[in-house]
């Protein structure tokens, strides 16, 4: 056997350390990789429940009596828009523009704010309609779907806001710029859920 | 995770806590190598896979118990000595104390322990990770175990089916404790499910393809790919079940326009793969003893791996066999009968297989080979009745009665417990540094094998005579009382046998000095762990082997001579690593795991009582992820490691560190951060 | 194949029925009907099938074990053989065919399980806290005629087309001499068929776990020759009349001020004007209106009457006969002592605080129900 064949693949590692693996992706990315598999099966599972029980409602509105198509389309856009902006600050840090990759990564946790802030709006409405959390088997299915992709926009939220304050104090060179990629894998993932839920609950009936 | 890892060279632990810089201001870093600390603080996957093992032993007990509460009860009709109200409780409790508190976590002991050695590697792609894992098993075990004192076990059975788990009909905190019980050990498995997976693609020795591992390691690779998949959809289950107990939710309100049904898809879709996930670690284990017993190598490796893969992906197709009386309509249940049935296949070439793999060798039947032919034969029996429940006519005579309660202990005791009962007699030298004593170890076996046989064979007849299962009492003239009492002598030589076993690992134990040393090789081993010194040093290897075949350790003591015999050309002693750890690096021990995962249960508690104990945990859970965060991989205040001091550990190193990257070698294996 | 083999083959499963008590009421290896019977034939030869398994590798590894030992002293490797490609394949392809026979069988038997007759009785069966009502809509109105509980009464020879409902938690429905089981679901109906050959009688037991009394969830499945079944049909459907004796009419007036709450008899003897069924989370209670027809009572957990021919059960010929007043007595003087139950919760049947005059009034009363 030659010599090349005794030792791993010598694989071009992104990661940060410079230790090669077999996969050529960092420890780091391919466990986010994996992560974001089981995630699907978590909405996969959610998304099932609403599907059975939207229609299974004995009293209280249902999802055509209340929901606003545009105003969700709105707040959709603005997440898919975050997507964009995630994708430059990557790129950005890619590049070693650290000025840059902080003003995509502030646009983007703002964006994701945004859509959230038009979440809390949407829900409250809905609830001064008369659709509370307890209200029939719908409102149960929605809030608790739309609720778990909410909660993981937030952490989300919180993980580009570290990112931000780590490059603000000048610990996010482009070294680092893997870390900044598997926030963003994180990201465009739960967008990628958000287009998924928005197109099964609001726009298919 | 730790945002960037800065390799260390060097390792020497001072056996002493210095407090030299205090992350955060607060805490310094853990030092400590010996003592409780040491456990408490480890990141060692070989620590934490023994932790693993302890733990599921004591619940093992705690299971036990309340299983021999159950056959006491059962033994003689209409006897009433628990009420029905604490019967349900005994019976769900075994149950899920089984499943999740002993059979899992034995199989991730053995995962944990073995995996990064047969694959060369020092420890886990994450071993912080890894230790949270262990502490969220633990905690959520403890939590769900609370129950008992806190107002009463759970009572829904292990399965929980809705509406009966609701607040309506459940309305003690039992099935709170077990739906937010199961969510946090369920973080647990989630967590070290993508730990795993990462290492095996990941960290294999140079050399080691896919095709080259061992079957062990294969057989965990599947079944860490099917905790990653199953386990969120059990998660999902129980996150409705808690909102709808804790918050009203109308998830499995039926006057609100709910469907039971869901409960039952939710839970099975998991609850099917779950069977997989503890069974085949099992086959995995079998795998490696036979061989080596059998002084030849596994028969049809490549099918061994590919049958154990099909396993994984078929087992997602089958789960709607638990539902065959549920309503589902002809179509789902032929379409699922079918399904079933061929998931058989690859089960059966296993045992062929490993029946192969005896056929020609020369056998020697020390205690993990007896227990490893005992899984042969009696997953065989489980097996065999599987098959006859995947025909769904005959399972609507079968299912929810005895003949159920047959099969899955022939499958789970017979098999994966048989494996792993084997695996400590194989693997203890090499843990710890001595033998589990052999002729004990024989008795344990026949005694589990009688036990086993008679506390479960004639569950079979029962259950084809009508006995229903979860019934605390049945009636004198239905003709179950001779096999019933027989069943419960059964149940206590099982006692007898575990009591055993534990009495072997005490005292031998106690007389280990006065045994020889093991070695690093005493069964004259196919698998790199064989390589190492017993125990194996915390560093694992000196230097990361590199790899040509499967079964390369094997093939560096053998070799074939000029007239094409196979010879041993070399002494384990003399290839073996001699556990020099100078040239070691290792990742550094963490409280955080520690301390996210104790705030775990807080937060169950104050969503059970009061919101306030749940702050705590929320607290808790944010300093933990906060100090994590903060903590790089390896400690920067540990002599000498050759790079400035001059950066506060609070932000988790710098750039300059990270420029330092040494290249890599086939010597010098760096241990990820995280 | 050879006597003998035959023998030997089923040998162990000879064994197995042989140790079986002769009189196992539910056991499902004793078809009584034909739906039985199907699955039956379905599954013995499914059985045989996994005899000869079993024994193969029981046999086969001990055989090798002993075969195989390593002879002491006997240091040489033996010869490393890695596989057989051909050998593997066959074995994975031998038993998928042999389970691609069994499936077509079973799907074929799916099949035929499911088949509705034309004309068959029905009866809607719901499952409750921890009994068993059974509705029978003989005029197809959308009303019930006939509402009863614990004996489920059907005429033998002919097929009975049961949909199988709850008003609570998951029960299941299980007569194993008659048919497999179905689940009682809330909020859905799930169709099974049963038909016994002969008249007599079955016992069941629930079947999937509803809580404390599910060991106590019991029920009886009475056939009766058609002429006979004719007869109870038409019995059922009257009303009950006022009791003559004065102790009975005590009953009567202590069951309509005690009882209303939950239970229901028709009839004049009644109390139709009184009754509410408001007290309980499922929503009712048995239907006592002929209470003393039937053979069994509290979900069949107690029989009603003596079993004056000893042959363990409750004929049809001995409903009526010597009634069972020490259980019955027990029963409606501490119902919760006798079997677990959450009365406090709305789920079955609570201590009255009754008398023991109170109770032998109630039990007049309840002799009257025929």
């Amino acid at each position: 056997m030659t010599d090349a064949a005794l030792h791993a693949p010598a694989a071009s590692t992104e990661a940060t350390h410079g230790h090669p693996t077999a996969t050529g992706l960092s420890n780091e990315k391919l466990a986010m990789w994996v992560f974001l598999g089981s995630d699907c099966l978590l909405f996969g599972g959610l998304i099932s429940t609403y599907l059975l029980m939207r229609h299974r409602s004995v009293e209280g509105p249902g999802p055509t009596d209340v929901f606003d198509i545009p105003f969700t389309s709105v707040s959709s856009f603005v997440l898919l828009m975050s997507s964009l902006t995630m994708a430059l600050a990557v790129a950005a840090i890619a590049r070693g523009d650290v000025h840059r990759n902080r003003v995509w990564l502030g646009t983007t946790a703002f964006l994701g704010a945004v859509f959230i802030g038009g979440q809390v709006y949407e829900f409250t409405g809905f609830y001064r309609e008369g659709l509370g959390y307890t209200t029939n088997a719908f409102s149960s299915a929605f809030y608790t779907l739309t609720g778990f992709h909410g909660f993981h926009v937030s952490v989300g939220i919180v993980m580009l806001t570290t990112l931000l304050v780590m490059s603000l104090r000048g610990n996010l060179g482009p070294d680092r710029a893997e870390t900044v990629e598997i926030v963003g894998l994180y990201w465009h993932f739960v967008d990628i859920v958000w287009i998924i839920i928005f197109t099964i609950v609001y726009l298919i009936p | 995770m730790a945002i960037v890892e800065r390799p260390t060279e060097a390792l020497t632990l001072p056996p002493v806590v210095t407090t030299e810089r205090k992350p955060l201001g607060v805490f310094s870093r853990p030092k400590a190598t010996t003592g409780w600390r040491s456990w408490v603080t480890t990141v060692d996957h070989k620590r934490i896979g023994i932790m693993y093992g302890a733990a599921a032993m004591f619940f093992f007990i705690v299971g036990g118990i309340e299983a021999l509460a159950i056959r006491v009860q059962l033994a003689r009709p209409e006897q009433e000595l628990f009420s029905a109200d604490l019967y349900n409780q005994l019976f769900t409790m075994h149950g899920v104390t089984m499943i999740f508190l002993v059979i899992m976590p034995l199989g991730a002991a053995f995962m944990n322990y073995l995996v990064p050695l047969q694959i060369g590697a020092r420890d886990v792609a994450m071993p912080r990770l890894n230790a949270l894992s262990f502490w969220a098993f633990l905690f959520g075990g403890i939590f769900l175990n609370t129950s008992w004192f806190l107002g009463g076990g759970a009572d829904g059975g292990w399965f929980g089916y809705a509406p009966n788990s609701g607040v309506v009909f459940s309305p003690g905190h039992g099935m709170d404790f077990y739906a937010i019980g199961l969510q946090i050990t369920g973080v647990g498995t989630l967590v070290g499910g993508i730990n795993l997976v990462t290492t095996v693609l990941n960290m294999r020795a140079p050399g080691m393809t896919l095709m080259k591992m061992p079957v062990f390691t294969w057989m965990s690779f599947v079944t860490q790919v099917i905790i990653v998949f199953a386990m969120p959809v059990i998660s999902v289950a129980l996150f409705l079940l808690t909102f709808d107990r804790l918050f009203d939710a109308n998830f499995f309100n039926v006057a609100a326009g709910a469907d039971p049904l869901l409960w039952q898809h939710l839970f099975w879709i998991f609850g099917h793969p779950e069977v997989y996930i503890l069974i085949l670690p099992a086959f995995g284990i079998v795998s490696e003893i036979i061989p080596v017993f059998a002084r030849k190598p596994i028969f049809g490796y490549p099918f061994m791996v590919f049958s154990g893969i099909a396993i994984g992906f078929m087992g997602w197709g089958v789960w709607a066999h638990h539902m065959f009386a549920s309503g589902l309509g002809p179509i789902s249940v032929a379409a699922f009968s079918v399904s079933t049935m061929f998931i058989a296949v690859p089960t059966g070439v296993k045992i062929l297989n490993w029946m192969a793999t005896m056929w020609g060798g020369k056998l020697t039947f020390t205690t993990p080979m007896l227990f490893s032919a005992g899984l042969v034969a009696m997953f065989t029996i489980g097996g065999l009745s599987g098959v006859t429940h995947a025909v769904s006519p005959a399972d609507t005579q079968q299912t929810d009665t005895y003949y159920i309660v047959a099969h899955f202990h022939y499958v789970i005791f017979g098999g994966a417990l048989m494996a792993f009962l084997g695996g400590f007699y194989f693997w203890w030298p090499k843990v710890f540094g001595y033998f589990l004593d052999d002729r004990l170890g024989k008795v344990n076996f026949w005694l589990s094998i009688v036990g086993l046989n008679l506390t479960f064979g004639p569950m079979h007849i029962l259950g084809l005579q009508g006995m229903s299962r979860r019934v605390h009492s049945y009636r004198a003239d239905y003709g179950y009382d001779f096999w019933n009492l027989w069943i419960t002598i059964g149940s206590f030589i099982i006692a007898l046998s575990v009591l055993l076993l534990l009495f072997n690992i005490w005292r031998s134990y106690r007389r280990r000095h006065l045994q020889p040393a093991p070695g690093p090789d005493p069964w004259d081993g196919r698998s790199l762990e064989w390589s190492v010194p017993s125990p194996v040093p915390v560093h694992n290897f000196d230097d990361t082997p590199v790899i040509t075949e499967f079964d390369d350790w094997w093939h560096r003591k053998y070799a074939e001579d000029e007239s094409g015999r196979l010879r041993k050309v070399h002494e384990p002693e003399e290839i073996a690593q001699v556990g020099d750890g100078s040239r070691a690096h290792l990742p550094s021990p963490s409280y955080w795991p520690l301390v996210l995962a104790l705030g775990l249960p807080f937060v169950g508690y104050g969503l059970i009582f009061n919101l306030a104990i749940a702050a705590i945990g929320g607290l808790l859970l944010v300093a933990g992820l906060v100090g994590w965060a903060l903590e790089p991989a390896d400690d920067p205040d540990l002599p000498p490691h050759g790079h400035d001091d001059d950066h506060p550990a609070a932000d988790g190193g710098d750039a300059a560190a990270a420029a330092e990257v040494p290249a890599a070698t086939p010597d010098e294996e760096e241990v990820p951060a995280s | 194949m050879p006597r003998r083999l035959r023998y030997a083959l089923a040998a162990p499963a000879l064994l197995l029925l042989g140790a079986c008590a002769e009189d196992a009421p539910l056991d499902s290896l004793k078809p009584a009907g034909p739906y039985a019977r199907m699955i039956d034939n379905l599954v013995d030869p499914v059985f045989i099938i996994a005899g000869i398994v079993f024994f193969g590798v029981q046999i086969g590894t001990l055989a090798i074990a002993w075969h195989f030992r390593r002879r002491a002293g006997d240091d040489e490797l033996p010869t490393q053989t890695h596989g057989n490609f051909k050998l593997e394949i066959g074995w994975t392809i031998l038993p998928a065919l042999i389970l691609a026979g069994v499936a077509v069988a079973t799907v074929l038997t799916i099949l035929d399980l499911e088949d509705h007759p034309d004309g068959a009785l029905e009866v809607t069966v719901i499952g409750n806290q921890w009994w068993w009502e059974y509705r029978y809509d003989l005029d197809g109105d959308g009303e019930a005629e006939i509402v009863t509980a614990n004996d489920l009464v059907i005429p033998a020879g002919e097929p009975v087309s049961l949909s199988i409902e709850s008003r609570d938690v998951v029960h299941s429905f299980w007569i194993p001499r008659l048919n497999g089981k179905r689940d009682a679901v809330p909020g859905r109906s799930h169709p099974l068929l049963l038909q016994a050959d002969e008249p007599g009688v079955f016992r069941g037991q629930c079947t999937e776990f509803c809580g404390l009394s599910h060991a106590y969830m019991r029920m009886r499945v009475v056939a009766l020759d058609p002429a006979e079944y004719a007869e109870w049909e038409a019995a059922q459907q009257e009303g009950a009349s006022v009791p003559r004796g004065s102790l009975a009419r005590e009953g009567m007036e202590l069951f309509r001020t005690t009882c209303s709450g939950c239970h229901l008899v028709r009839g004049e003897g009644g109390n139709e004007d009184v009754f509410n069924g408001a007290a309980l989370v499922s929503g009712a209670a048995p239907d006592l209106t002929h209470f003393a027809s039937r053979g069994s009572f509290a979900g069949a957990l107690f029989d009603l009457w003596r079993d004056l021919d000893g042959n363990g059960e409750i004929d049809a010929d001995e409903i009526g006969g010597e009634m069972n007043y020490a259980d019955l007595k027990a029963w409606l003087k501490d119902a919760p002592s006798q079997k677990p139950m959450s009365p406090n919760d709305g789920r079955g049947m609570p201590n009255l605080n009754l008398t023991d005059a109170q109770v032998d009034a109630l039990v007049a009363y309840l002799e009257t129900l025929e």
